[in-house]
């Protein structure tokens, strides 16, 4: 029952915390459930087998019989990190918002109890409708949480981010209906269970768009493309993240974007291989178009936070490009930058949080000189800018290395394009911490009125994890590489034909074992 | 022609005897007494108790698939779910009706017995099998709605609002009759059992009888409010007092389905291409007015009338889908499903209006919600869900009622339908969220009634604890409504 309490245990804990009577010990109260979280999700590690690429820690129950809708989870090499990743940057973002949220204190931390069920429950989900749901429930926390604590255009942005990805989705919906169908024409039995799925063979032809597995593969790709968010329906993005409070934007940036990539890599995929390959060149394309237009758009913005969201179009245009280039070095590189990317843009958005909690202001005109000021503060945001830009030795260069050989491998063509990013990359960020850090105090800098404090304990405690794991993830790669290898070589090697089978020796007592 | 009435027939129609004894109770207690109205308190009580029983009574002899009065009611699933979820609206309507300020105090006797009338008329509509039949049960409940909404204590817009209501009705009551009239001049009868079997064939074959068929759906879709036969739905949900227009957008909605989803199973569309072309294209039409009409409005009242313009639309798919599938019982069920979770979302949405009301001239405006979270945090978080649910936005009811219907209508082939629910689904999206924004994250100070609706609010929160556990608890429910049709 292992997976099912840690998708279930912050439902728990969101409905526990609106009840609590006292607001004075309600952020410890969270911290702690949050850490409780985390700390049983690293039993997972525990149970984990990383020898096999089969699909381990099975619970499966009967929900809706008349359509075959099962509660089913489970987890593989390329969930296992994500789910870790989401209880992992839990704590630290209630950490963070210790002082930055104080309005409806209850509310947020319900809120973001009830986006972490969410979220897990989309990483790990094997049923086509249990995944749904988890995956339309994700938008509603979210939803509040711009729009209440967000800040002076939250409501635009917070209605433009709810539509944008319900949109995206509910054509998947009826592309899920659908694939029940064809499930049911292909085995006899109408089943939802993504296992199921991925044993039809779906019609396709090349070379036209009106048939089956063409329109199937949009019909999902579109709600991921939109969720990653890949160029040119990324314009939501940069309205959320910088109209969200801090804790929305490292969430967002954290995890919910990974939502997209990860369902790619877990549903279209394997689902479509036809259409993935014939159409491969439109999202490489798009995926080069994103890194490059990103990185172009980050460079002239005169607000951090917005620099910081256009990188994040950058980044996941290369995640993209790794997931479509379908080789090994692609898809690992992927991956891991998947990870990277959570830990990387989700540290400088704290990092943006705590100094717009000191001057309020993200304009990177009004600072200047902040190094001589805030020694802490800078030198934690330099080693993430180093992250974020891939410099050997931190986390950033191994995904990106990995993504960028896999697609000169594949296809240098876009390989070449792709590279101009990494470059584009250190340009905006190096340029952006020149402005902010050296060279003349700016107007906030060296206001005498308001002195500035550098980096609190709790601050440190906040980004000391982050820091730490950015080194570990970049000395050592194979120490996260190796629980995900068995996964991505099964993908890779039947990506034509592929197939999940479970673990037998890792299913949950009491499920109705099938296959 | 002989009729021959025996005690079973009676025993059949018993609830419609029940309902029908139960609302003369406070009428004739008011006459004896000198016209002195009785305690208001005791006539709901008596109402309720009416309603209760008379369910009780369905769930005993409805549902077995007999016929009754010369084949002219029939008893069967139709008959029994939908008659148990008009009745368990009314009661909802009627608790409303026992708070709201247009409604209460004087006169409430009179009410409840049109109020119960209205409902015998539903149970007529529900399990008429003949089209004369299904004629006086749908006068019978819409004549006792035009003088309920009539009789409130608001002088202008109710007026308004029920006369246009009159009129309109009896335009599509005449059409209705004169679709009627076609079909028994082609067939020679005008029970549906009769015909059910060369329905498909003679759409094709007479000219006479496709245009009578046309001009009996058309009579429904009146009722109904698909569009373009909509436009009289959101002033008459506007004028109305709010229980009213609680029992207009639930329970005479429910029925008046049941009644076109007979029709339906006719197969007549399966025979007339034109017909089924056409009413397709009206679900599409229906649901984009309701839809896109919702976002320009600002009265809140009228806001929901819109949505409940578009959810018509989603229930005519899932009635096509029941129209032109072989088992026509999984598109039933699906709509059946649906009402059951359109009823719960719109009772409990209305109950809310119902609640912020100051008096009966009040008009609940968008506006007037801003804030409403930090004054109210219950309300605005019910009224949150509600709205949620109506935009079919999962784990909530509404999501699995749109599930259903749309699994059904994939499931016919009618992929492209089902492609339009779900895009107007995310259209609805801005407008359900709306009412949440201003709720929860303007700034402002909601204008709140001083009083305290106790029994609109338990309405309220019942309805929202069901659309909060009923969704994922939705499969059993949906099977043993699509069970009872095989039986």
């Amino acid at each position: 029952m292992l997976l099912s309490t840690v998708i279930l245990l912050p439902l728990v804990f969101a409905v526990f915390i609106a009840f609590w009577p006292q607001q004075r010990t309600l952020r410890h109260l969270a911290l702690g459930f949050s850490i409780i979280e985390f700390l049983i999700s690293l039993m997972i590690l525990n149970e984990f087998d990383p020898g096999s690429a089969r699909l381990q820690l099975v619970e499966k129950f009967t929900w809706i019989e008349r359509f075959g809708i099962q509660y089913f989870v489970g987890i593989d090499g390329i969930s296992l990190w994500l789910v870790i990743l989401t209880t992992f940057i839990t704590p630290i973002i209630i950490l963070a918002s210790w002082t930055s949220i104080d309005t409806k204190i209850k509310g947020f931390h319900s809120c973001l109890f009830l986006l972490q069920t969410a979220m897990l429950g989309s990483f790990l989900a094997m049923d086509a409708i249990l995944f749904y749901v988890f995956w339309e429930l994700s938008l509603i926390p979210m939803y509040f949480m711009v729009g209440i604590w967000g800040g002076a255009r939250r409501i635009y942005a917070t209605i433009k981010f709810f539509i944008f990805t319900m949109a995206g989705s509910v054509l998947m919906l009826v592309a899920i209906i659908y694939m029940m169908y064809l499930t049911q024409q292909a085995t006899g039995v109408m089943s939802a269970s993504l296992l199921e799925f991925y044993k039809v063979k779906i019609p396709f032809v090349a070379g036209t768009f009106m048939n089956q597995q063409t329109l199937l593969f949009f019909a999902f790709a579109l709600a991921f493309a939109i969720k990653v968010p890949i160029w040119p329906v990324h314009t939501w993005l940069p309205d959320a993240h910088v109209e969200a409070p801090t804790p929305g934007s490292v969430i967002l940036a954290g995890v919910m974007l990974k939502m997209g990539t990860y369902c790619f890599l877990r549903w279209v995929i394997p689902l479509f291989p036809d259409a993935t390959e014939y159409w491969s060149w439109l999202f490489l394309s798009l995926g080069v178009i994103g890194i490059i237009y990103g990185a172009l758009v980050a460079m002239i913005q005169p607000d951090i936070k917005k620099l910081v969201a256009y990188s994040s179009v950058s980044h996941m245009g290369y995640i993209i490009v790794g997931l479509f280039v379908l080789n090994q070095y692609g898809i690992t590189g992927g991956i891991y930058q998947m990870l990277n990317h959570g830990v990387s843009t989700g540290a400088l958005f704290l990092l943006i949080g705590m100094i717009y909690e000191r001057t309020h202001s993200r304009e990177i005109s009004k600072y200047g000189g902040l190094a001589s000021v805030l020694p802490i503060f800078t030198i934690f945001f330099f080693i993430i800018t180093l992250s974020s830009i891939a410099v050997p030795l931190t986390n950033g260069f191994i995904g990106e290395y990995l993504i960028l050989l896999g697609t000169f491998k594949a296809a240098p063509v876009y390989a070449y394009f792709a590279v101009t990013g990494v470059v584009l990359g250190a340009a905006y960020m190096l340029w952006m911490f020149k402005r902010v850090f050296f060279g003349e105090k700016g107007e906030l800098v060296k206001d005498e009125h308001h002195p500035l404090h550098d980096l609190n304990l709790r601050e440190i405690v906040v980004m000391a994890p982050l820091l730490i794991l950015v080194f570990w993830m970049g000395l050592l790669p194979n120490h996260f590489l190796n629980w995900t290898k068995s996964s991505v070589d099964h993908l890779v090697n039947n990506k034509n034909k592929y197939y999940l089978e479970i673990h037998e020796n890792k299913v949950a007592k009491g499920s109705e074992y099938a296959n | 022609m002989q009729i021959n009435i025996g005690l079973a027939d009676v025993i059949r129609i018993s609830p419609m005897i029940a309902i029908f004894i139960a609302s003369l109770l406070p009428i004739t207690t008011k006459v004896l007494s000198g016209n002195k109205e009785p305690n208001n308190l005791v006539t709901l009580i008596q109402g309720i108790a009416g309603l209760i029983i008379g369910l009780v009574l369905l769930t005993v002899v409805g549902g077995s698939g007999e016929l009754a009065f010369s084949k002219s009611l029939v008893f069967d699933s139709v008959t029994l779910w939908m008659g148990s979820l008009a009745i368990l609206s009314a009661t909802g309507a009627i608790i409303m009706m026992y708070e709201n300020y247009a409604t209460n105090g004087r006169q409430f006797a009179e009410l409840i017995f049109l109020a119960l009338n209205s409902v015998v008329g539903m149970l007529i509509l529900v399990s008429a099998m003949d089209l004369l039949t299904l004629f006086v049960g749908l006068e019978l409940m819409s004549l006792a709605l035009y003088l309920m909404i009539g009789m409130s204590h608001e002088e202008k817009y109710s007026k308004e609002a029920a006369f246009k209501y009159f009129l309109l009705g009896s335009f599509a009551s005449a059409i209705f009759l004169y679709g009627t009239a076609f079909v028994f001049g082609t067939t020679g009868s005008t029970n549906l059992i009769t015909f059910m079997q060369e329905a498909s064939s003679l759409v094709q074959s007479n000219r006479l009888f496709l245009f009578g068929i046309s001009f009996v759906i058309l009579g429904f879709c009146f009722k109904v409010s698909i569009a373009p036969f909509h436009a009289w739905t959101p002033d008459v949900y506007q004028g109305a007092p709010t229980p009213h227009t609680a029992f207009m957008a639930t329970a005479v909605k429910v029925v008046s389905f049941a009644a076109f989803l007979r029709v339906i199973a006719t197969k007549s569309l399966v025979g007339s291409t034109g017909l089924f072309d056409v009413l397709q294209w009206m679900a599409v039409i229906t649901m984009l007015v309701g839809n896109v009409g919702a976002i320009v409005q600002t009265n809140l009242k009228r806001v929901l009338a819109y949505s409940s313009i578009s959810h018509s639309g989603y229930v005519l798919v899932g009635v096509i889908t029941a129209g032109v599938s072989d088992a026509g019982s999984f598109g039933a069920s699906s709509v059946i499903f649906y009402l059951f979770s359109y009823c719960l979302m719109t009772l409990g949405a209305f109950a809310i209006v119902s609640i912020l009301e100051k008096n009966e001239n009040h008009m609940i405006t968008l506006d007037g919600l801003k804030g409403l979270a930090s004054r109210r945090p219950v309300y605005a978080f019910c009224f949150s869900l509600f709205l949620l649910s109506l935009a079919g936005i999962p784990p909530s009811i509404g999501f699995f009622g749109k599930f259903y219907l749309f699994n059904a209508a994939v499931g016919e082939g009618l992929i492209w339908l089902a492609v339009w629910g779900v895009i107007n689904s995310v259209i609805s999206v801005y407008y359900y969220l709306k009412p949440i924004v201003l709720m929860y994250m303007a700034e402002g100070e909601a204008e709140i009634a001083g009083h305290n609706l106790s029994a609109t609010t338990v309405t309220m929160i019942v309805s929202a604890i069901f659309i909060a556990a009923l969704g994922v608890l939705s499969g059993p429910i949906f099977s043993a409504v699509e069970k009872s049709f095989i039986n």
